[in-house]
């Protein structure tokens, strides 16, 4: 893809291995396909093979990665070495409208964008608060503590090469009343948007209509498809409501739910987009047959529109 | 004996296909009952604070996932008991996720959260708290300060560590739950180190019995239990086939071998241990307090359930007494 290139989030969880040289008998001890997903090096390869040029890290999984590489450099460059690049990092702001985190949340801002450098990545999705529950609703001088502090924090970005991009969730404090309120109060200098389809649709927001008013401003994407748009408030700004008990899912591979995804793409070649895209399939039970049937979509349902 | 399964047979760390239904309270909802068919009816829990912070309530292993998704402990012991599953043995509470080379504020967690566990096992009824209060050494390696010598930071961690278990103690007895201590084999506690770990500590603080762990170690398991028996707290049955001969024990994840990959741990009964001496040893110590089948990771919870039967029906004389 000339102008799109595809990563994928990684939601692999714990991966023991490096790189697993005695597969046979490794196999042979339980004949099990969990052999099949136990090392970075089978991993990495998934990626390149259903097509995704990139990897998206999730900071939750970093302790292990670095236990088993020693840094973010070496994951990288064994990562290259498959033809799979780190395109960037989840972060989170939690209570960024509280005046007396700012600090805190600059300092660990500014270790997650040291990170994202060592990977060679260029974008920090960050989801500018914590759940709506236990904080919601925000005044609007909350909005503008958090716009401040995240302003500041992509100002520091900016000077590392790294890209915020603001990645709401349908459960964020940072919701459908204040949403636009918030991204219109960050600077648009050091301030994007990562667009999670799913996320803006389940809050309420149409799809293309956000694309339309907000395409300057943002910079990557996190695609992914939804059935249950518009959520009532009471759902989103419920308890733990990311997963739900009965094991419905919010999320789907694009192309599998109700999303536009054809007319994202044609506002896509409106705007001239270029740069990473990552497919992001939480929840999903299968994360190997998500990425390939989200690539294929992608690649070939898509790409006639825009590539 | 007081037969129990723990709940670390069902793997959360780790991908698998339709390991991300694990966070889900319908799948616990759901196996609960297949627990009790299966024939056993008291479970142990881990203990695992890291699923608050993603707000994972679906998860049974905090005290804020059981209240948020039962309103109280035992609201959580009455769904157990519609299941079939009627007590819950034990808690066993890990803190090594916490370790930085911040060594006061990590203390500073473990203390936290061993007091909410311990709270926690109490309001469960549990007859047990099981600590690992030592990280794997690779871990611990890796936060020595430089200008430090690695057995001097290794004796003023464990003297920490020390400390924490004895101010858990008094507690531990006023909510009548017993406080042990596991002997992992990638940890400061290996093997026969646990004893005067253990033995520096009041009587009220006992080991955990764990069969893998000690095997792996390189101790005679049965022999172990003679030589102990006034400590013994809780029993865990573990198998293994691991022989660790390249030093897995050093690394930051031993249960995760780097060099030749391997499942350290295997489903109970389809190791390498010969628990037959083992079980003998510990009836012939007069143990009649509570044993726990333990298949942790296993590659098939289902079928690990049914293993674990069989387990229990093959060796039933010496684990019902």
């Amino acid at each position: 893809m000339a102008n799109l290139r595809l990563s994928h989030m990684s939601h692999w969880k714990t991966i023991p291995y490096r790189q697993i040289d005695n597969f046979r008998d490794f196999y042979y001890e339980e004949k099990s396909n969990l052999a099949y997903y136990s090392d970075w090096d089978r991993i990495l390869r998934y990626h390149k093979a259903t097509g995704y040029e990139g990897i998206e890290v999730a900071p939750w999984d970093l302790p292990d990665m670095l236990a088993l590489f020693g840094s973010p450099q070496a994951f990288a460059e064994f990562a290259q070495e498959r033809g799979v690049a780190v395109s960037g990092m989840f972060h989170g702001a939690d209570l960024s409208h509280v005046p007396s985190k700012r600090e805190e949340i600059l300092q660990s801002g500014r270790q997650a964008i040291e990170v994202i450098r060592a990977f060679g990545g260029k974008h920090m999705n960050l989801c500018p608060n914590s759940n709506y529950y236990g904080v919601g609703p925000l005044s609007r001088a909350d909005i503008q503590q958090a716009a401040a502090v995240i302003s500041e924090l992509g100002r520091m970005a900016i000077d590392q090469g790294i890209q915020i991009g603001l990645h709401n969730e349908f459960f964020c404090a940072i919701n459908k009343e204040n949403h636009r309120e918030f991204i219109e109060s960050t600077d648009p200098n050091s301030v994007f948007y990562c667009l999670d389809t799913a996320q803006i649709a389940i809050i309420g927001e149409d799809l293309l209509q956000f694309y339309e008013d907000y395409h300057d401003r943002i910079c990557t994407f996190h695609l992914k498809d939804t059935a249950s748009c518009s959520l009532p408030d009471a759902i989103r700004y419920g308890k733990d409501v990311e997963i739900v008990d009965d094991g419905t899912r919010w999320f789907w591979e694009p192309g599998e739910g109700v999303l536009d995804f054809k007319g994202l793409w044609q506002l896509l070649k409106k705007y001239q987009f270029k740069g990473w895209m990552t497919i992001e399939t939480d929840g999903t039970p299968d994360l190997l047959a998500s990425m390939a049937l989200s690539s294929y979509y992608v690649k070939h349902e898509l790409a006639p529109i825009y590539a | 004996m007081n037969l129990a399964i723990s709940l670390e047979m069902v793997d959360l760390d780790h991908h698998e296909p339709n390991r991300n239904s694990r966070e889900t309270k319908h799948f616990w909802d759901q196996l609960y009952p297949l627990i009790a068919a299966a024939g056993f009816g008291a479970i142990e829990i881990p203990y695992e604070p890291k699923w608050d912070f993603g707000g994972r309530s679906g998860i049974p292993r905090s005290r804020r996932s059981i209240e948020t998704k039962f309103g109280t402990p035992s609201g959580y012991l009455e769904h157990l008991a519609q299941a079939g599953i009627t007590h819950v043995t034990g808690i066993h509470f890990d803190p090594s996720m916490f370790l930085s080379d911040n060594l006061d504020q990590f203390f500073g967690i473990f203390r936290h959260f061993a007091q909410e566990a311990l709270g926690f096992a109490a309001d469960l009824q549990a007859a047990y708290l099981t600590l690992s209060v030592s990280p794997p050494l690779g871990k611990l390696q890796a936060v020595c300060p430089q200008d430090q010598n690695v057995q001097d930071f290794q004796v003023a961690y464990l003297q920490k560590a020390a400390q924490l278990v004895s101010e858990l103690t008094q507690e531990a007895s006023t909510k009548g739950v017993r406080l042990c201590i596991k002997n992992a084999f990638g940890s400061l506690l290996r093997g026969e180190a646990v004893v005067p770990f253990i033995r520096s500590l009041p009587q009220s603080v006992w080991l955990d019995f764990d069969t893998a762990h000690l095997q792996i170690a390189g101790v005679d398991v049965a022999a172990f239990a003679i030589a102990h028996a006034d400590r013994i707290g809780c029993v865990h049955l573990t198998d293994t086939a691991f022989v660790d001969s390249e030093q897995a024990y050093l690394q930051k994840n031993p249960d995760y071998p780097q060099g030749a990959a391997t499942r350290v741990f295997r489903d109970v009964g389809t190791g390498t241990i010969d628990f037959a001496p083992i079980l003998k040893s510990l009836t012939a110590i007069g143990y009649t307090g509570s044993v726990t089948l333990n298949s942790k990771n296993t590659a098939d919870i289902h079928r690990a359930l049914l293993r674990m039967r069989h387990f229990a029906n093959q060796n039933s004389r010496d684990l019902n007494r």
